[in-house]
């Protein structure tokens, strides 16, 4: 059985790739072109997306539209902040690979590398900077 | 000896107990951590090194802890907690003397004090210790419902994928742990490079990173101000960065775990403002690159340096409990 959270997944891709608020119907009957999916489900899970912040919802007759509340972009950055930001209060929820770096230090980096003959993004690896 | 001569001597001998553990929380909390943090090898044996922070910093905890009780405790009491620990503690109860100890009425109040005072560095850990767990996991959750939202799972690289063209690298550790790369670092690696990548971040993953960052940072929060916890905030997080190159070359050439540092700093838009682990990453280059940095064994410090610390806390603890030892002064 698949997860909630696939579910949440799904409907908020469909969410925005159409780029327009969408009734649960919609939702259902496209998902259901992949797999079945019952209606209460989905309409339980939008809920939830709703009370989470991620979807706003306006009534339009009976049923509601939802819509996604930031873009997939709007998100992305937001995460990509948290893996990029430099502040030390984050540094117990994730560990980066390197942290961001003033450019003094990463002149610093190209000079060590240059002088154990690792011309940065050149010789060794063609391509790494390509 | 008369009542008085002997409040004067009281007076006098109260500290005396307070005196070992205040000389090992100076040492572990000012001197060794400036000699450790210069040192050569701990950089060369991050593990070793580890282990050595962290028996310091519980060392600093039960010294202080030691040192308020002793501080507090009026002398006749500390001679008589000396032998309740010895006889219900290390002989299994035979002769357990009573406690609540028999002093001056009025002392009763200053002996709960001193247990009280006792608590405050390791209640004061704690308290800071979880609180950065549950604001950490409660971060990672936030992180990662979005990232089940946006990312895609690629199973070939057993990583998620972001869309976006800044190259960053980072694991998301927990209860369901995965690796995120952005495109961006997909595009400006090569495969051996993404690999080594891969590699030292599942080292993270794999020795639970985190809950260690998670300690170290805590214990700096709790004792702001002393060089041990400054340094352990800072080495700490260092020390396993250096752990998990250790481990990604094991899989890559030198080279290429070099190069693809440099490439992931240097494609993110550079950042003037102070970083919090800037310097960190031109140590880690030079140590990758430097052979005998990361493959000699561990010298004789290294191995010295843990029994001593051991040696010292057991030390403390022997000189605040074991009447043999401490009786000397007041005799």
């Amino acid at each position: 059985m698949r997860r909630l959270g696939d579910l949440e997944a799904e409907i908020m891709d469909r969410l925005w790739r159409w780029d327009r608020p969408a009734t649960v119907r919609e939702i259902v009957d496209d998902i259901n072109r992949i797999r079945p999916v019952a209606y209460t489900t989905v309409m339980t899970v939008a809920d939830v997306l709703h009370r989470k912040g991620l979807l706003r919802r306006e009534k339009s007759g009976r049923a509601w539209l939802y819509e996604p509340e930031r873009s997939r972009e709007e998100y992305t950055a937001a995460l990509m902040q948290d893996a990029l930001g430099n502040t030390e209060d984050r540094q117990a929820a994730l560990q980066r690979f390197v942290e961001h770096m003033p450019p003094d230090d990463v002149s610093a980096l190209a000079a060590a590398l240059r002088a154990a003959g690792q011309i940065p993004g050149s010789d060794e690896e063609p391509g790494a900077l390509s | 000896m008369t009542d008085s001569l002997g409040h004067v001597r009281e007076l006098f001998l109260v500290n005396h107990h307070a005196l070992p553990p205040l000389t090992v929380a100076i040492a572990v909390g000012a001197l060794l951590p400036k000699a450790l943090a210069s040192s050569h090898w701990a950089h060369r044996t991050p593990r070793t090194a580890l282990v050595v922070w962290s028996v310091l910093a519980l060392s600093l905890i039960t010294s202080l802890s030691l040192a308020f009780l002793q501080l507090l405790l009026p002398a006749a009491d500390s001679h008589q907690l000396s032998r309740f620990v010895e006889s219900c503690i290390f002989f299994d109860g035979a002769d357990c003397p009573p406690l609540p100890l028999n002093s001056p009425a009025d002392a009763g109040i200053r002996v709960w004090a001193a247990f009280a005072a006792a608590a405050v560095a390791p209640v004061a850990f704690t308290a800071v210790l979880v609180r950065e767990f549950l604001s950490a996991k409660r971060r990672r959750a936030r992180h990662g419902e979005l990232l089940r939202l946006v990312g895609s799972r690629q199973p070939e690289l057993r990583a998620t994928v972001l869309q976006h063209d800044a190259p960053a690298v980072y694991c998301l550790p927990g209860r369901a742990p995965q690796v995120v790369v952005s495109s961006g670092a997909l595009r400006v690696l090569t495969e051996q490079q993404l690999a080594a990548v891969l590699e030292h971040e599942r080292a993270h993953i794999a020795g639970r990173h985190h809950l260690l960052i998670a300690a170290a940072a805590a214990f700096g929060t709790a004792f702001p101000g002393l060089p041990l916890a400054h340094l352990v905030r800072t080495e700490v997080p260092l020390l396993l960065e250096m752990t998990a190159d250790d481990r990604a070359l094991r899989r890559c050439s030198r080279g290429t775990l070099a190069t693809a540092l440099y490439v992931v700093a240097s494609g993110q838009a550079p950042h003037s403002a102070v970083a919090a682990g800037g310097p960190s990453a031109v140590l880690r280059v030079r140590r990758i690159l430097t052979p005998h940095a990361t493959s000699s064994p561990a010298s004789w410090r290294a191995f010295a340096a843990f029994p001593a610390a051991a040696a010292l806390t057991l030390f403390v603890m022997a000189c605040c409990s074991v009447p043999g030892i401490t009786d000397w002064p007041s005799k």
